[in-house]
This record gives structure tokens, sequence and C-alpha cells, in this order.
């Protein structure tokens, strides 16, 4: 299969290294505004062209699949002329700047013929899918309630606060935390289904040029709750996932590969906290090695987006539905619109 | 003479702002939007441009009346992504702009780091190998953009028939940033120095800014590629003796020869790391060998074709570092 690539800085570094790893896929061409940037991309990848207009490259070169890694406002533009040159898309999240542009490209891509995939890495990565592979085997009982919570210095002069550059997602909703909504969405849906109602709190501790640097929501979806937050003060940099079932527990860090698991265990009840906290310990310490061996090799906090695309590729190499659907697409997005704030100042 | 100036604000630009003026030629400075001037003592002779290379629309009226684009700026933290978009498509749009103006003239900031110090042999100067792509793409953020930096400026000199220079300082050092990451490995107070007696590649950053007020002002200098460092410089051991001294530093200094230090690094990366990719520099042979390998540094092409001699010796640049504090531009010619 032929892939294509538009917007060749920060995230496509990860989306060209995962590529260039799967069987039977081609890195057909890069595109990006800036020459140098696509001809560097070019260059470290091996792909055997580089274009500065993303129509020419979709012209000359007809990709199978075009993942658009650019700013989010420029996503709904690139994805329809995705879809007319007849490519399967996969593009960062957040996929569009609103709801109305997504259901659109949603219908474009049904009447293309085409899928539609936005990246929900984190949903992908060992924890959450470990979690996943026990709630189905039954063994983690009925999901009742999911917690997610990243807390990430995003207030640093570089990034999102830059004084003299104004980052794209400030135009957002909610401004660089609406960069962050479709990962906290993503997970809530996978554990607990499309939302029915949330409530959300959006504050601002501290001087910056963004509108607001906390988030928390409570979400009620069809098979259990969420609450959800994001926290620019809070340190140290933490993605924590909390799972509640109705025979077992999980906590995660996605950002390291820590899952730590609590169910029934075969000891009196008042050994249990005892034999838990050795287990948890233990647990705790086989995923620190592991964390700091993943910052040698490989994607690190970002093996769910690998394992995201290989599973896609697969998929529309057989012909079988992908792993993120139009559909999920959609249900994740309704859902970050229900948390979006409804002004862009507290 | 008008010149325009990126990064003017800083380390090295707030100085060549005062050796520009110094010569005579006028400047337009050329400083982020949110940039703080307070302090840097420039006269109002010196025009301020508010603009950022990476996302400002209006950069050609910055060349309005220019003569002369002296180009510092550099994106010189963040990761490599950050670098890149910062320091090479700025440069791009930076250049793109120029190439709309009469301006004709370009003296771009390179450095050392373009130079592959693993096929060099004894001596580095402007004939040392440079680095190779793919092999460009295995190195710090830094190194490929600045690279990258000095491949662009030079396709859009020969594209659009610029007299260009290339002077690639070495390391630059001055109050406040007399830190360098030759020094060794630092632990607390205490400094793992590796290959004691190696010299340098040295430019204190009042000689440095002579030299880009020299080339400036000085034809010869039109087309040339020239390497600036003050001499055969200073040894690491003696430096950051200087260096902890002037800081008010107290503590310990192991010494390791660089060949014990390089083979245990060789062998490191040749079984435990051969396959990892993302290792800290310090233990990637050839990044420890771009910052320690023992060569003789060469500024005879520099002396030959600008007359140049450094206006500071180690001394008076020791004075300059850590004594009293002077106005940038005060270098006696």
């Amino acid at each position: 299969m032929k892939a294509a690539l538009i917007g060749a800085g920060q995230i496509a570094r990860q989306h060209l290294s995962c590529l260039k790893t799967l069987p039977g896929v081609e890195l057909a061409a890069v595109c990006d505004l800036s020459p140098a940037t696509a001809e560097a991309a070019a260059e470290r990848y091996g792909i055997r062209t580089w274009f500065t207009d993303h129509r020419a490259m979709l012209e000359k070169v007809r990709p199978d699949v075009v993942h658009i890694t650019t700013p989010a406002t420029s996503h709904f533009a690139l994805a329809m002329d995705s879809f007319d040159a007849g490519s399967n898309v996969v593009v960062e999240k957040p996929a569009t700047s609103t709801l109305e542009e997504l259901e659109k490209l949603v219908r474009r891509a049904q009447e293309c013929g085409r899928h539609l995939i936005e990246d929900h890495n984190y949903v992908f990565n060992h924890a959450p899918q470990e979690i996943l592979r026990r709630v189905g085997t039954g063994e983690f009982g009925a999901v009742t309630h999911v917690e997610v919570l990243i807390c990430l210095d995003i207030l640093g002069p570089s990034g999102f606060a830059d004084p003299n550059s104004p980052h794209p997602a400030l135009t957002l909703a909610g401004g660089a935390i609406a960069d962050f909504l479709p990962h906290l969405a993503s997970l809530a849906h996978v554990f607990v289904g499309p939302h029915r109602s949330a409530q959300t709190v959006w504050t601002k501790r501290k001087p910056s040029p963004l509108p607001f640097d906390e988030f928390r929501a409570l979400v009620d979806a069809e098979r259990g709750t969420a609450t959800l937050g994001f926290s620019a003060s809070s340190q140290p940099d933490a993605f924590w996932v909390r799972v509640y079932g109705e025979q077992m527990q999980a906590t995660a860090n996605l950002f390291e590969t820590r899952l730590t698991l609590d169910g029934p265990r075969n000891v009196p009840k008042p050994l249990r906290p005892f034999f838990s906290g050795l287990e948890e310990g233990k647990t705790i310490r086989r995923a620190a090695l592991a964390t700091l061996l993943g910052k040698f090799k490989g994607p690190g906090a970002y093996q769910g987006l690998w394992e995201l695309l290989a599973r896609t590729y697969q998929a529309l190499a057989n012909g079988s539905p992908p792993p993120v659907t139009e559909s999920h697409v959609l249900e994740v997005n309704r859902m970050v619109e229900a948390l979006k704030p409804r002004q862009q100042r507290p | 003479m008008k010149a325009l100036v990126t990064g003017a604000n800083g380390f090295l630009g707030r100085h060549v702002v005062g050796a520009l003026l110094a010569r005579g030629v006028e400047v337009r400075a050329l400083v982020r939007p949110a940039a703080r001037l307070e302090g840097l003592g420039w006269p109002s002779s010196v025009e301020v441009f508010r603009a950022d290379l990476r996302t400002s629309r209006e950069l050609l009226a910055a060349f309005d009346g220019i003569d002369l684009l002296v180009h510092l700026a550099a994106v010189v933290s963040g990761g490599e992504d950050v670098q890149f978009a910062g320091t090479v498509a700025g440069t791009e749009r930076l250049l793109e702009a120029m190439a709309k103006s009469s301006c004709r003239r370009l003296i771009l900031c390179g450095t050392f780091s373009v130079y592959d110090f693993s096929s060099t042999r004894r001596t580095l100067d402007e004939n040392a190998p440079r680095h190779q792509v793919p092999d460009l793409y295995s190195r710090d953020g830094y190194t490929i953009a600045k690279w990258w930096q000095e491949r662009v400026s030079r396709r859009f000199a020969e594209q659009h028939g610029w007299d260009l220079t290339v002077l690639r300082p070495g390391f630059i050092w001055g109050r406040d940033h007399a830190y360098l990451s030759a020094l060794g490995v630092q632990f607390g107070r205490h400094y793992l120095v590796i290959g004691p007696m190696t010299r340098m590649p040295l430019t204190h950053v009042e000689n440095c800014a002579d030299v880009f007020a020299l080339a400036a002002v000085d034809p010869r200098a039109r087309g040339q590629t020239l390497n600036v460092v003050d001499g055969p410089g200073e040894r690491i051991w003696r430096y950051l003796s200087d260096y902890m001294r002037g800081v008010g530093e107290s503590g310990w200094r192991l010494p390791v020869p660089y060949w014990f230090a390089i083979s245990v690094v060789r062998l490191a990366y040749a079984t435990v790391f051969r396959r990892a990719t993302k290792v800290p520099l310090i233990l990637i042979p050839r990044a420890m060998e771009s910052r320690l390998k023992p060569l003789h540094f060469e500024n005879q092409k520099l002396r030959t074709t600008l007359d140049w001699s450094p206006p500071l010796d180690y001394q008076q640049c020791l004075a300059r570092t850590y004594g009293p504090a002077t106005a940038p531009g005060a270098t006696k010619q």
C-alpha cells in the first residue's frame, strides 16, 4: 500500500518511523509547506518524492492512505482533498476544528467508500488494551467507571504558551486543552461507551496566553460514568487512567509502562491489602525498568500510535473495518463537543 | 551601510550589534515580539523590528533600506523538530522575504557542528569533511538544524546571486555563558573531565562579534566560509579551573583519558546500545567525538583572509567574563 504524509514536523516523525517498519507499506511521498522540512523528512526516511503542494502530491502519487499531521485547523480541507483523490485518511487529533466539519468529512468518506481514522493512540497503548482484554474475558467484570487525568506542564515559554508565536491550538474552543480532549474522550468512550451528558469545569490558575489551564468533567455514558481532567499545574507530568470494574480495578500511567491491577485474591480478607501491596510494588518496579529501557529504543509513550497504525494497515489490506471506525470517531467527537467550554474565557 | 541583524538580542547578537555600530554600520535589530530589550544598552540609532521568523507574515518590511543581512537567529533548545522548524523553516521564510528585497548580501552564523569530527584527522579547518546524508540524521537536533540552515542559505544565495559569507564559530563563551558542554560530565559540584589536556575551539563572544562586524565591512569576506576561533584554544583542564574559580564553584575534578572514555563508549554502543534509537549524546561515539575529540583547530584562513587577530587575549576574556560587567560592544580595537 502506498502511504503519503502531509505536515512533516513534530508528530509526523512517529508516523513515518512506524510506517518504515510496517510490512507491505511503501512510504511514497511527503509534503510540507516548508521545502526544507519536506526534503529533510524524505532524506531521513528514504522517501522517493517530496512536495510543498498537497494537491500536486495527491494527483501524482495517488496514495492509498494519507496521513494528515498538520495543525488541526487545516485538517478538514486536506482530508476532503485526500478523499477526492481516492485515499483513506489517518488524521491526527483533533480531526477537525468543529463537529460540523467532522460530520461533513465522515459523509464524504462514506460517499467515496474510504475510511477516516482519527489518531486515538492512547487507547492502543499496552495498558488500556490489557484492561480491555480482561474485560473481554470476563475477568475484570463490567466497567462501571473510568477516571482519566492528564497532568502536563504546558505553561512553559515554548509550545502552547509561546508568547512570540501563538500556537494554532489556541484558536480551538478550550485553547491548548482542546488538543487533549480527544485523548480523554477516546479513553472514556472505549471503556464506558458514548456519552449521554457531561458537566464540566474550566478554570485558569496561572497567568499565560492560554484561555484555560485546568479542566474537569463528569460524564454520564451508556455503560458507566467517567471523570476526565487536565491539569497544567500538577506535577510531575503523568497520564493517569483508572478503570473500575465489578471484579477488578486497574491503574495505569500512559506516559510510562505502569499498569497495576487489583482483583480477587485467594487469601483471608485482612491479609488482602498486604498481598496487594507486595504485588503492586513488584509490578511497579518491573514497569520502572521497562520505562527506562523504553527511553533508549522504540516509540515510548507513542506505542499506541504504532499499534493503531499497524492494525489500520492490516485492516485496510484485508478489507476489514479499521480499529477506529467512523462511528467511533463521531461518538468520541460528540463527547468532545459536550466537553468544550461555552465561552473562551473563564 | 545598514544591516538587519536577526537574533540581535541573543548572547552573540547583542555583541554583534555593538561591534557593527563601532564600525559605523547602522543596525536594524530583528527580535521576537515578546523580547525584552531593557539592559542591552542599545543607542536610539538602533531600529527595532519585532517579528517571529516562524510565523510573522510581514518579514519583507524588515528589509526596507537594508544592504546586508546578518543572520544569527536559531532555536537552540527544545526537541529536534522544534529546532528544525524554528531554525530552518524560519530561515526559509526570512530568505524568501530577502529575495523580494534589494538586499544582496548575507552573513550567516554557522557552526563547527556541521563538521564530521569522526572523519577528521589531526587538524580541523574549513576543508574538514562535513556531515553527509543520511548519517546527518543520526546526529542531535542542533546539528541537523544548523547543517540545514547553511544548506538552505547556500541554495538561496546561489539561486539569487547573493554574496554569502558563512562564519562558523567554535564554542562561543562569555559572561553568563561560560559553561561549555566539553567540560565533561557533571555530578553535582564535581566533574568527570574527559581528555583534560584537549584544546577546545574557543572564541570569546566579543572576539567572535568582532569577526562578524569585520566581515560586514570588508569586501574580502564575500563568498568566504571561515571558521571563527580565537587561536589554538585553551585546554579543558585550565578552562574548567578558570570557570570554577570565576563562578565560585568548588568541587572535585576527576580526569579521564580521552582514549579510555571513547573506548568504553564505543564498546557500550557496539554491545548494549547497538540497536537503541534514543541514547543520551554522551553515550554515542560520534556525538562524543564532536565535543571532545583531540584535534588541532585552525583560524589561519580567517587571519589571512581578513587580517584578523582577536582584539582580546585569553586573560582579557577572563576579565570580561568573570570580572565587573561592561557594556556590549565595548571591545577595544
